[in-house]
């Protein structure tokens, strides 16, 4: 009862401070600042649509990664997964470019669903390590991507324009790959929070054996959420490919790392059962705006790797310690209510 | 496995046995290291035969052997780490610029395995001690240590090494490559680490259960930190291979991938990713098997981006087969298992013709007029009795070959859900 009268007498300024995402928000807050005064050429109308375009790609990925973090695995195969997809629509529109556009998206969900199915299979059935089987999947994946294009680049004179305009056209000035983002979100967040399957990946990933023994099938849970991660993999590959018209056998390599990253700069927890959609959505926000901001101070470009590297650590260990922190005060309470 | 088992003296002995022996996994590795030099012999005889190439293969595959070593302990403890390579090039960078600097060639080369010492301990503190997933510690690190490389060396080449360095990863003493023979010392002083003393021991047993090992009192935080060191200590030895191998030279984007290469190579070689499990000359035999592969498959005309799909394969199959060979070993046992279930219905049917034959005597008996009716229906209960004493030999005897065989299905699944 005093819990709930204690909720009750939250003011608003608790209610901001009590909110998850509060630190991340901070963290952006003050980095915008700094971005404001150091490159004010970022504040442009052309440099944030640019900037939207360019990291669509990544919060695709990210949502993906989430479904499989939150199941206590990780994915290593999007970006090779991303890849052979991206290589395998472009290529086949390039050879048939009558065929409408749409077709390839379809194209890219189903080849990316498979490659997802076969990482769940290996890990929900065969009960493999999620690290190992992805890793394994990421070589295989890659190496096909280059046996399908055979080595061959494929150049912007060679893309649709139907097939550009998924990525490139924009509606009420925003880019519709960034549109596509916004509703994976919204759709992620409504899988996630309200239908029976997104709530089961929640469970077992904070405990695999309890949710097992409450009747959830593990293997089948885990099994969507490989096959959801590789599907969105394989949109963001046509998406990539539309993006910039351009495909090769190696694109997009170290993708993975940046999803996973992103993830966690967003609340995510690698151990599984603790994540939401609005704290990836922020990683994303924060992630590509360090992107651009280092890319647009001058002499800092080589410094990018070693500061996301600083990032990440930084932000998993606050992440840590505020985790930390919540249980010790979550056991005063307990222990002062009784 | 025979297990003699004195009470007195609590001592287990296994006894050698050669068909177990054969089936070891790491016994099938080196059927694969044979097969793979047959395949070579078959197609490339001229080529085999002629002197340096044999070498000049395993030379080729020694520059991420003393990585393996080091990770062979991380993944003894149930953890990863994905950020050697980017040490390797960070202490391979120190050495370079150190000789750059004019310092005395030994204590460069110190300073740069000390330098891959320092990156590792990084590492285990902040696994060991600030408790991060040792996946995101060295995914994060790994983005960190090259980043450094990258900021100092930009797009530079460094060239100024040590000359031995060259000679130690292409010269042959007696036709064996001098960097096997170093890896073949280092391998056996880990050997001795990992499987007789205590702290190899204790690697095991923290692999196996974290918790337990902490209550039976051993210093899981300190020996974490401990192994990570020793593998950056490793990383920074393997620079020294790698530079001399690539024939003097150190670029920022060197290196890329060799950390996957190096975990396949230990998961090849038996060592469980889920800690506790594994012995030391399985990864050592895998290093060569990898070497002569990619060589094998360079014969073959396999490109360097094709190659990657017999690599994934390669893990997961050798991650399965295990897995696979438990399952089939536990089919086997049920089916043999089922076979003794035939024993039931052989014990039901010699049960059968024993009554057929007891009723054919009580039938006998009422036909034969020689005998009283008394002794008739004597001898027809004595019969009688004897049928029904038959009867439940069988149900006992089906009943307690029913009993083992379930007991049998719980161990075969038991064992399979391990």
């Amino acid at each position: 009862m005093t819990n709930n009268i204690k909720a009750q007498n939250k003011n608003l300024l608790e209610k901001i401070t009590g909110y998850k995402q509060f630190g991340l928000v901070i963290g952006l807050i003050i980095l915008l600042v700094f971005a404001y005064f150091l490159t004010p050429s970022m504040f442009t109308g052309g440099a944030i649509i640019s900037m939207l375009k360019n990291n669509s790609v990544y919060a695709i990925l990210a949502v993906g990664m989430m479904f499989v973090l939150l199941t206590g695995g990780i994915d290593l195969s999007v970006a090779s997964t991303l890849g052979m997809t991206g290589v395998i629509t472009s290529m086949s529109m390039s050879s048939n470019p009558q065929v409408p556009a749409f077709v390839w998206v379809v194209v890219s969900l189903v080849i990316g669903s498979i490659c997802g199915l076969i990482n769940g299979f290996l890990i929900g059935k065969l009960k493999m390590i999620p690290l190992i089987a992805t890793l394994g999947t990421m070589y295989i994946y890659r190496g096909f991507a280059y046996l399908i294009s055979g080595g061959n680049w494929l150049f912007p004179h060679k893309f649709t324009a139907g097939y550009i305009a998924y990525a490139q056209g924009d509606i009420l000035g925003i880019p519709n790959i960034t549109w596509i983002a916004i509703l994976i979100f919204i759709a992620a967040a409504i899988f996630l929070s309200v239908t029976k399957p997104g709530r089961r990946i929640y469970a077992i990933g904070t405990n695999a054996d309890s949710s097992h023994v409450a009747g959830i099938k593990v293997g089948n849970i885990k099994i969507l959420a490989y096959t959801l991660s590789g599907m969105l993999a394989g949109l963001a590959g046509m998406l990539y490919t539309a993006n910039y018209a351009i495909c090769y056998y190696g694109m997009a390599d170290g993708f993975e790392l940046m999803a996973i990253a992103i993830c966690i700069l967003g609340g995510v927890s690698i151990i599984g059962g603790r994540g939401t959609v609005d704290g990836v959505v922020i990683g994303v926000i924060m992630m590509s705006i360090i992107a651009f901001f280092i890319g647009l101070l001058p002499g800092l470009s080589v410094w990018q790797d070693a500061i996301q590297g600083a990032i990440i650590i930084i932000a998993v260990a606050i992440n840590i310690f505020t985790g930390r922190l919540s249980i010790k005060n979550a056991l005063k309470e307990r222990s002062s209510l009784i | 496995m025979n297990n003699n088992t004195q009470t007195g003296h609590l001592t287990v002995k296994n006894e050698f046995k050669l068909s177990k022996f054969l089936v070891k996994w790491e016994m099938i590795l080196v059927y694969l290291l044979v097969l793979l030099n047959v395949v070579l012999i078959a197609t490339r005889s001229n080529l085999y035969f002629t002197p340096g190439t044999v070498s000049s293969i395993i030379q080729s595959g020694m520059d991420l052997s003393f990585m393996v070593l080091g990770m062979i302990f991380i993944l003894m403890l149930g953890d990863i780490d994905v950020s050697i390579a980017s040490i390797m090039v960070l202490s391979g960078m120190v050495i370079g610029l150190l000789m750059d600097a004019g310092v005395n060639m030994m204590v460069a080369v110190l300073c740069g395995i000390l330098a891959g010492g320092l990156c590792g301990l990084i590492n285990g503190i902040l696994v060991a001690k600030i408790k991060m997933p040792a996946v995101i510690v060295t995914i994060a690190t790994s983005l960190l240590f090259r980043g450094i490389v990258k900021i100092v060396l930009d797009v530079n080449v460094l060239k100024n090494f040590p000359g031995w360095f060259v000679t130690l990863a292409w010269t042959n003493v007696f036709g064996i490559p001098l960097s096997l023979i170093c890896f073949t010392i280092v391998a056996v002083l880990f050997g001795i680490i990992l499987h007789r003393s205590k702290f190899g021991r204790q690697l095991y047993m923290i692999g196996n259960s974290q918790v337990v090992s902490k209550y039976s009192g051993i210093r899981v935080d300190f020996i974490k930190i401990c192994v990570f060191v020793i593998m950056g200590l490793m990383s920074g030895v393997a620079a020294i291979f790698f530079i001399g191998r690539m024939g003097g030279g150190l670029s920022s984007t060197m290196a890329k991938g060799y950390e996957m290469d190096v975990i396949a190579i230990c998961v090849l070689g038996g060592i469980s990713t889920n800690g506790g499990k594994g012995k030391l000359y399985g990864p050592y035999i895998a290093t060569l098997i990898m070497a002569f592969l990619i060589y094998t498959m360079g014969m073959l005309e396999v490109d360097a981006n094709t190659r990657k799909i017999f690599t994934g394969i390669i893990l997961i199959v050798a991650v399965l087969i295990p897995y696979v060979n438990r399952g089939l070993l536990a089919d086997i046992k049920l089916k043999l298992l089922y076979a003794d279930s035939k024993n039931i219905e052989a014990v039901n049917l010699r049960c059968q013709s024993e009554v057929s034959t007891l009723k054919a005597k009580i039938r006998k008996c009422r036909k034969d007029t020689l005998l009283s009716n008394e002794e008739k229906s004597a001898k027809i209960k004595g019969y009688e009795v004897k049928i029904e004493s038959a009867k439940k030999k069988c149900e006992q005897a089906s009943k307690s070959l029913k009993e083992e065989i379930q007991a049998e299905r719980l161990k075969t699944k038991k064992k399979l859900a391990k």
